[in-house]
């Protein structure tokens, strides 16, 4: 392959992919991201192949396996184009008759349409989609135009435009200004201003320096940053190329952890492809800037997350944090100046350098600027990646995009932030998502989880399985944090088994507290917050724990009954014969009971009746 | 070269070399932080958080530890404000909630005005404050210590658990090991640990001038720089 050396060379070859294209006459957008591969897109992948072969029609009809196109929960997912057609849940027996119908006839097959969850009514294109409409797609609208394995792919999509931009027309200072006035910041969960930081770097002394990509996402039910590598990893080396070339860098690595099999492999693909391109290795563009990309396997530690612990961790030891009087700017990996960014904020860069800091600027809040890539989970209709302004109500997420309650019941609260984030109540679901608001309100942006939880969540069960989870992934090297969280995790215990005081109640603000302020990393710092929070808003939910013994939710295991309604209860016997523990007896026909003693309160019996006779007092 | 820098801690100015931390710059002039995995001569590495002190700085004042942090010209540290006075007293209750059979630790806790503890009692061996493995580590160039696995399953402990050949058995492990001398009231056995406070009367100056090192002795336990030096 020809190595790329000026604009125009890459204008070619972007050129000539878009006509290697314009030969068929339908492309297949299969989407291949993790989510559908859960679903099973690899066998549809396998027999649209085969039934394209067989039918004789490779020539006309092009299959592309991209990254997440975000709508996890109708995966897997299938988009025809140019039509714009959406298919969900599609299964390998459906292929036939997509080909046959769909590919060669343009007739459209109405059980594979998306029901709209709120109207119910069956859509044909994509762009019709709520779930899509109401997003502001930038970094996330590449995944499905993309084979992450393919580098003309990207460089179609006017992908290392913009580091020929900047390397032909802009000098370093330049760049960092352009990222500065853009607006952006950390899409990690800090939100520290990128252009700044790249500038500390640059100005720090030391050399060589470095630039570090964390893709070391590990919040439970987030996973954007592990869909833009998979899906997009050129965007991530090209925003990593420029920050390089801006900070005065020549060594780059890609932190990922080892549990992201196909981030680790896009990525290793990508860089050879780019390297086989001259986009990455020694004399980039014919220039004289040369900067290489490794990519290091993390462990799996939830703290190598963080910027220090990363660090170590990639010196090969311990990932532990230490403390941030020097910044890692000036001194990090190797004690040299090291520049770290999150997979999200590195896919940013590219955009905007190729549409200008105003554009970025024009979309967002006062000082959170851009749109930002959000988890879509919980008790939900539709659930999966979003990328929306910043700024955008919490309203307008759960639901314009998320479509609402998924179970009929109404939305209590919603999680932002990962563990360590707050949980906010209905009555704030107007507060713009910004770093700001969502500080002040006790939570977070952080990576950019969000999760939805309705009327059947006890909001202290959360708050402890949270709490549980950071103990779990403390690294114990400071005592507030390790200490602190166990001692936390003890009172809250006791509360969801209604042996809780109000004394222990006051214990659990105070260290919470000094969790907060004296902890050594930001792990400790924000991990108070689910128990803040809930505090704060859900003060009820405790009280009912404490002062009445009683979970409000059904939830807490000690404090809950179960009995069965004499007046329903046909006398099936289902749920004597699901009952695992032999607590339910009585004669068929006849109302059954339940034994206090011996039911350990597993909610079986509940799932098994048909008649809602199962009662939770 | 400018070779000493001054700043001011609690209002009061302070010079010190360069290249000092606040800490012992602190505990030099005579203010007191509490503090129990610092050492002098040995490197820092913020694990107990007792000795966490604010920085103020362009109006902002930002919590860190006072052992980690260098001293620059200039800087303005807040060392007992009332947020870190409570955030501390607490740090101090944790740590005899987990270890209280240390004269050490009691004696800490009592000054950072401990009065009761509010958690039960773990009675653990060790705090895993670092002392002997970063004393191994650097005074021996021995590294015959190491912390082994992570969070709660942290603990101290020999390479698989035998002792190595380069081990100097210089026994300083034990000398700096902050739960060798047990409180003044003698072992606590499980279940029957307290607070000790027996020295509260060392305390009745300092109480009102919690900033002031007055001596007290409490220190000696800790190898507190000032108790060391009389």
């Amino acid at each position: 392959m020809n190595t790329i050396t000026s604009m125009k060379s890459l204008k070619e070859l972007s050129e000539r992919t878009k006509k290697d294209n314009q030969k068929y006459s339908k492309i297949v957008t299969l989407c291949a991201g993790t989510g559908c591969q859960a679903s099973g897109c690899s066998s549809i992948i396998t027999s649209l192949h085969e039934e394209l072969k067989h039918k004789g029609l490779t020539e006309k009809i092009k299959i592309r396996t991209t990254g997440c196109h975000g709508f996890c929960e109708q995966g897997p997912l299938m988009v025809i184009e140019p039509e714009n057609i959406f298919y969900s849940f599609v299964k390998p027996k459906d292929i036939p008759e997509i080909v046959s119908e769909t590919l060669s006839k343009d007739k459209i097959i109405e059980r594979l349409l998306y029901t709209d969850a709120t109207s119910g009514k069956k859509i044909t294109y994509e762009r019709d989609i709520s779930f899509y409409k109401s997003q502001n797609r930038t970094v996330l609208e590449q995944n499905k135009l993309i084979d992450p394995c393919n580098i003309n792919d990207y460089i179609a999509q006017g992908g290392y435009s913009a580091l020929v931009k900047v390397l032909t027309k802009m000098s370093p200072e330049e760049i960092i200004q352009e990222i500065k006035e853009s607006g952006l910041r950390g899409r990690g969960g800090g939100g520290f201003p990128t252009g700044k930081k790249w500038e500390y770097c640059r100005n720090a002394e030391g050399s060589p320096k470095y630039v570090i990509c964390n893709a070391d996402e590990g919040d439970p039910g987030a996973y954007m940053d592990r869909s833009v590598l998979e899906g997009n990893p050129h965007a991530v080396i090209e925003g990593m190329l420029i920050g390089a070339f801006a900070i005065g860098a020549k060594h780059g690595y890609i932190y990922v952890r080892n549990e992201y099999p196909l981030a680790v492999k896009h990525s290793k693909i990508a860089i050879q492809q780019a390297e086989e391109l001259g986009l990455l290795g020694k004399n980039i563009f014919g220039t004289n800037f040369s900067f290489d990309i490794k990519i290091v396997r993390g462990g799996g530690a939830f703290i190598c997350g963080e910027s220090t612990a990363l660090m170590a961790s990639l010196e090969g030891k311990v990932g532990e944090p230490r403390p941030k009087d020097i910044h890692t700017t000036d001194k990090g990996f190797n004690d040299l100046p090291s520049n770290l960014n999150n997979v999200e904020t590195w896919a940013n860069v590219p955009f905007i350098i190729k549409n200008g800091a105003s554009w970025f600027a024009s979309k967002g809040t006062a000082k959170s600027k851009g749109t930002k890539i959000f988890a879509l989970t919980g008790q939900i209709k539709n659930t999966g990646l979003i990328e929306v302004p910043m700024g955008t109500s919490l309203r307008k997420i759960i639901y314009d995009i998320g479509g609402g309650s998924a179970t009929g019941k109404r939305i209590k609260a919603v999680q932002t932030g990962g563990p360590s984030g707050g949980c906010l109540p209905e009555e704030l679901f107007d507060l713009p998502v910004d770093f700001e608001a969502l500080a002040e309100a006790g939570s977070m942006v952080g990576s950019g989880g969000m999760v939805v939880m309705d009327e059947s969540t006890c909001m202290v069960d959360v708050a402890k399985y949270f709490l549980k989870f950071l103990l779990d992934e403390s690294c114990g090297k400071c005592v507030p944090c390790r200490v602190g969280l166990s001692r936390m995790l003890e009172i809250i215990d006791d509360i969801t088994k209604g042996k809780g005081t109000e004394e222990k109640m006051e214990l659990l603000k105070e260290t919470a507290e000094t969790v907060s302020i004296a902890s050594l990393c930001a792990l400790g710092k924000t991990a108070p917050n689910p128990i803040l929070s809930t505090i704060k808003y859900f003060q009820s939910e405790y009280e009912a724990h404490i002062k009445d013994k009683r979970c409000p939710a059904g939830v807490c295991r000690e404090l809950i009954h179960y009995s069965i309604d004499e007046d329903k209860c046909t006398g099936c016997g289902s749920c004597l014969k699901a009952c695992p523990h032999g607590a339910i007896s009585g004669e068929k026909k006849k109302s059954y009971r339940i034994d206090d003693d011996q039911c350990e309160k597993c909610g079986i019996c509940k799932e098994v009746c048909k008649f809602n006779a199962i009662t939770i007092s | 070269m400018n070779e000493y820098v001054t700043l001011t801690i609690n209002g009061s100015k302070v010079k010190t070399p360069q290249g000092t931390s606040v800490l012992d710059a602190a505990l030099s002039y005579g203010i007191c932080i509490p503090h129990l995995c610092h050492m002098p001569g040995i490197s820092p590495i913020g694990a107990c958080r007792l000795c966490i002190v604010e920085v103020v700085k362009n109006g902002k004042s930002k919590v860190t530890t006072s052992c980690t942090l260098e001293v620059e010209e200039g800087m303005v540290i807040l060392a007992h404000t009332e947020r870190i006075l409570k955030a501390r007293k607490n740090i101090a209750e944790m740590l005899v909630a987990e270890a209280p059979n240390s004269r050490a630790i009691q004696d800490i806790a009592l000054r950072c005005g401990v009065k009761e503890v509010r958690y039960p009692f773990r009675n653990k061996d060790c705090v895993l404050c670092g002392r002997c493995v970063r004393i191994c580590a650097e005074t021996w160039q021995s590294k015959s210590l190491g912390f082994v696995g992570r969070g709660s399953e942290r603990h101290v402990a020999l390479p698989f658990d035998k002792r190595p050949e380069f081990c100097k058995q210089c026994n300083d492990c034990i000398n700096v090991c902050p739960m060798t001398i047990t409180p003044c009231p003698g072992p606590m056995k499980k279940g029957e640990e307290f607070f000790c406070g027996l020295c509260e009367s060392q305390l009745s100056m300092a109480e009102n001038i919690v900033d002031t090192c007055v001596d007290c002795r409490l220190g000696e336990g800790f190898n507190c720089l000032r108790a060391k030096n009389k």
